[in-house]
């Protein structure tokens, strides 16, 4: 949508405005009476009379309305003072830093990690330069690294190195062993999707025809180089700034898994306690964070590319090529296993505490017993219900959304920034710590994340087909502008758009799941993935099976997400490329 | 009679302008022209001189920056009104490509019933259409295929049909032969001339072939703005 800039300028300064109130009016924004638990956290022996949740509400401050809540805790933090905890009643700015300088050491490891990882992949692309033979993709390496998530991949090598193997210790922060896992936890997915990004820029890079030129002028193999690798770098530096704020956000997982004192683990701490100052702070630390890196990403990309670019002076990257067929294969096999634990699954009994405790896999019973004595395979299967419908429900919501906001255009494109900027599990933490934990809560946190990219492909769409010619001149046929609206444009915007959100359906199960994991989704009896997970992580030495059946479910997502990802990526870029058949 | 004298379509200082603010190019210096019924002017200018932008006005399918334009002397359309719903079948079209004028997943049949409907009112179209795809040259029977099914000097002559059947006043027909082979081309050219001047219509018919523009009553030059 080409309307005035001053609109999406507009929206931008409103949205940040409102986003400031917003983060200063959390306490007050909290559903649950933060009186009752403030007293219950505080003063146990006193009996909650109105006249003590009184005098609590004025204690907090909460007594004067979201703006002079808001207020006063931004003066607060502008004086460097980041209040006080709701529930030990001491000062939160000593503990907050510390577990900042915590993320921080943990981020640096994890991304000395991920940049092995992303050379190790990129390594035979460029090789492939050399050789003249270059190919698109990153083969199935990166693909399999990318898949994990880091909450699945974190409990893995807990369960495998840890445990199993005894090589490191399992959990803690007490030196550089105890960094090792969780490093790799955080820096070998972030590491894979760099490492497939950079491929992919390499690719695309020595299709350009200046590379042809230098070869037949006979330039040194080490200045091609040099030069390629220039070029998919500063294609790629964008997407480093949202990967490194990812790993931010895969941080709470991690941490939680390892038993880190850092700063993800400070936010669920807090989430789950409901003491808001202290979530306050650490949100907003984490929100500084992620300016500093997107600061730093500019200034890369400044050096790299010699300030912006107005757009179209770059070629667009060519055609994807080649096959798709191993991404066919990979997704029909996933989806008839995850089929196959359904249909045998779904109709067995998944609350039923029917079996010995931590029964081994049988005949009887596939995937064994969980320590309640209920049946694994029961529990994977309803379980994939329960993390799949709720995702489906997500992805029409959002379509929905994504069109409604694609019709306003300039309007949502500060929102549209700040919900792209946000990891969903700090999301779901923010919503789990206003309104408690719960399937719906975690469903608007990751809501929140997976309406933006829809929205963006929705106005490209809707762009394309009111510049459709027959629909262009419709209104010579007599045909009123809600009409075209209803009957043409809106049915040429709709399927391309629902294949789009169909398309994100594993990521989103796998968000949800990775809330669930972290106890800000589904609460038990209910089987939900994540949950799964989290319940049988405690019997991993004594039962390893409790946690295989929810990983396996996991994985099999993961694998379907990514080459779902892979099938045909050009198809759904949304280009607005109307014009002769000829051309297209 | 009135009509012999007053013309169908009056184009008085129609300027217009790309983009808006800092951004904002003029891409169509003042024009100004009269057509009467039965006339046929062919507007002829380099690429970029505003020849499509000046038919897109005409068809008020968007608004001029300045001055206005009159069918049968009255105000069809200027900078801040578009056409009357109303009076919409008085200003008809043959775009450039012909499959503009008909819904791709429809039969051309149903595209043009659509347009006869909603543009005159009358439910039964069978007359209408008829006598405009005799006067078009073109056999019924393949207006009950799709656009794609039939050649493009067919589609052309369908689009003619369709532009006709309501009963315009004014038709602008933007570049109609340029995707046509030469003798398709002539034919089709030669088809809408004779349809217009038999129906008594204003023709602006805008071309690069210069065969064509000899053949119409008057030629309109424009060039590029500045």
């Amino acid at each position: 949508m080409r309307h005035s800039n001053a609109l999406g300028i507009a929206s931008r300064l409103v949205s940040g405005i409102a986003l400031l109130l917003v983060a200063g009016a959390l306490p007050w924004l909290s559903q649950r009476d933060p009186a009752a638990s403030v007293l219950r956290a505080r003063y146990a022996e006193l009996e909650p009379t109105p006249e003590a949740l009184a005098a609590i509400r004025a204690e907090l401050g909460l007594d004067g309305g979201p703006v002079a809540t808001s207020i006063r805790w931004w003066s607060g933090v502008l004086r460097g003072d980041l209040g006080s905890s709701w529930v030990s009643g001491s000062e939160i700015g000593p503990g907050a830093w510390s577990a900042l300088g915590v993320s921080v050491t943990l981020t640096v490891f994890a991304g000395v990690v991920a940049l092995a990882v992303a050379a190790a992949i990129v390594t035979p692309a460029v090789l492939r330069v050399l050789r003249d033979r270059p190919q698109r993709g990153s083969g199935p390496v990166g693909v399999a690294l990318t898949a994990l998530p880091e909450f699945l991949l974190a409990s893995v090598l807990l369960v495998v190195v840890a445990v199993q193997l005894q090589w490191l210790p399992p959990y803690g922060w007490t030196g550089l062993r105890t960094a090792i896992l969780p490093a790799l936890a955080l820096g070998i997915p972030a590491g894979g999707l760099l490492g497939r990004l950079l491929a992919d820029a390499v690719a695309s890079v020595t299709e350009e025809r200046w590379v042809t030129v230098w070869l037949l002028a006979g330039a040194r193999h080490r200045v091609i180089l040099a030069g390629v690798l220039r070029r998919a770098t500063a294609a790629v530096v964008d997407q480093l700034g949202l990967v490194l704020i990812g790993l931010l956000g895969g941080a709470v997982a991690v941490e939680q898994v390892f038993a880190i004192p850092g700063l993800g683990r400070y936010l669920l701490g807090a989430a789950n306690a409901q003491d808001l100052p202290a979530l306050q702070a650490g949100v907003l630390l984490m929100a500084l964070a992620a300016v500093l890196v997107g600061l730093a990403t500019g200034l890369a990309r400044r050096a790299l590319r010699g300030g912006p670019i107005p757009p179209g002076t770059l070629p667009p990257p060519p055609e994807r090529r080649g096959d798709d067929r191993a991404a066919r294969w990979t997704v029909g096999i996933a989806l008839s296993l995850l089929l196959l634990i359904l249909a045998f699954g779904l109709p067995r009994d998944p609350y039923t505490l029917a079996h010995e405790r931590l029964a081994p896999p049988s005949a009887d019973l596939p995937f064994g017993a969980d320590a309640s004595g209920r049946d694994l395979l029961a529990r994977v299967a309803h379980g994939t219900l329960g993390t799949l419908l709720p995702s489906v429900g997500i992805v029409l919501v959002a379509v929905l959304v994504a069109l409604l906001l694609a019709v306003l255009g300039e309007i949502a494109r500060g929102p549209a920034e700040i919900a792209n900027a946000t990891p969903p599990i700090l999301a779901g933490v923010i919503i789990a710590a206003l309104l408690g934990p719960s399937v719906g809560g975690a469903a608007l946190a990751v809501l929140w994340v997976t309406w933006p990219p829809l929205t963006a492909h929705a106005a490209a769409l809707l762009d394309e087909a009111s510049a459709m010619p027959h629909i262009r001149w419709l209104p010579l046929a007599g045909v009123s502008r809600f009409e075209i609206w209803v009957r043409h444009v809106l049915p040429a915007t709709v399927p391309p758009l629902l294949r789009h959100g169909m398309l994100r359906l594993p990521g989103v199960a796998l968000a949800l799941a990775a809330l669930g994991f972290l106890g800000l989704g589904a609460q038990p009896p209910l089987p939900e993935w994540g949950l799964l997970l989290a319940e049988g992580i405690d019997y991993v030495e004594r039962a390893p099976w409790t946690t295989l059946a929810p990983a396996v479910a996991l994985v099999l997502t993961s694998v379907l997400a990514v080459a779902v990802a892979g099938i045909r990526r050009n198809r759904r870029d949304g280009g607005a490329i109307v014009g002769p058949k000829s051309l297209r | 009679m009135t009509t012999r004298t007053s013309p169908a379509l009056t184009i008085a200082g129609v300027t217009a302008v790309h983009g808006r603010g800092a951004k904002a190019r003029a891409t169509l210096a003042p024009t100004s022209l009269d057509i009467r019924p039965g006339e046929s002017v062919a507007v002829v200018g380099r690429s970029g001189a505003g020849k499509s932008t000046l038919a897109d006005i005409t068809l008020g399918l968007r608004l001029p920056a300045e001055g206005r334009v009159l069918v049968g002397g009255v105000e069809w359309c200027t900078p801040s009104a578009r056409p009357p719903r109303d009076r919409r079948h008085l200003v008809q079209g043959v775009p450039q490509d012909p499959l503009a004028a008909f819904v791709p997943r429809w039969t051309l049949r149903r595209s043009i019933d659509q347009a006869v409907r909603r543009l005159t009112g009358e439910h039964d179209t069978e007359s209408r259409v008829r006598r405009a795809a005799e006067l078009a040259q073109l056999d019924l029977e393949l207006l009950e295929r799709r656009p794609t099914e039939v050649s493009g000097g067919q589609a052309q002559r369908a689009a003619t049909v369709r532009a006709v059947a309501p009963g315009p006043a004014v038709l602008v027909a933007d570049e109609p032969t340029s995707a046509l082979d030469a003798r398709t081309a002539d034919a089709v050219s030669a088809a809408l001339l004779s349809v217009t001047q038999e129906l008594g219509i204003a023709l602006l018919l805008v071309t690069h072939d210069p065969s064509v523009a000899e053949r119409c009553t008057r030629t309109l030059r424009i060039s590029a703005p500045r």
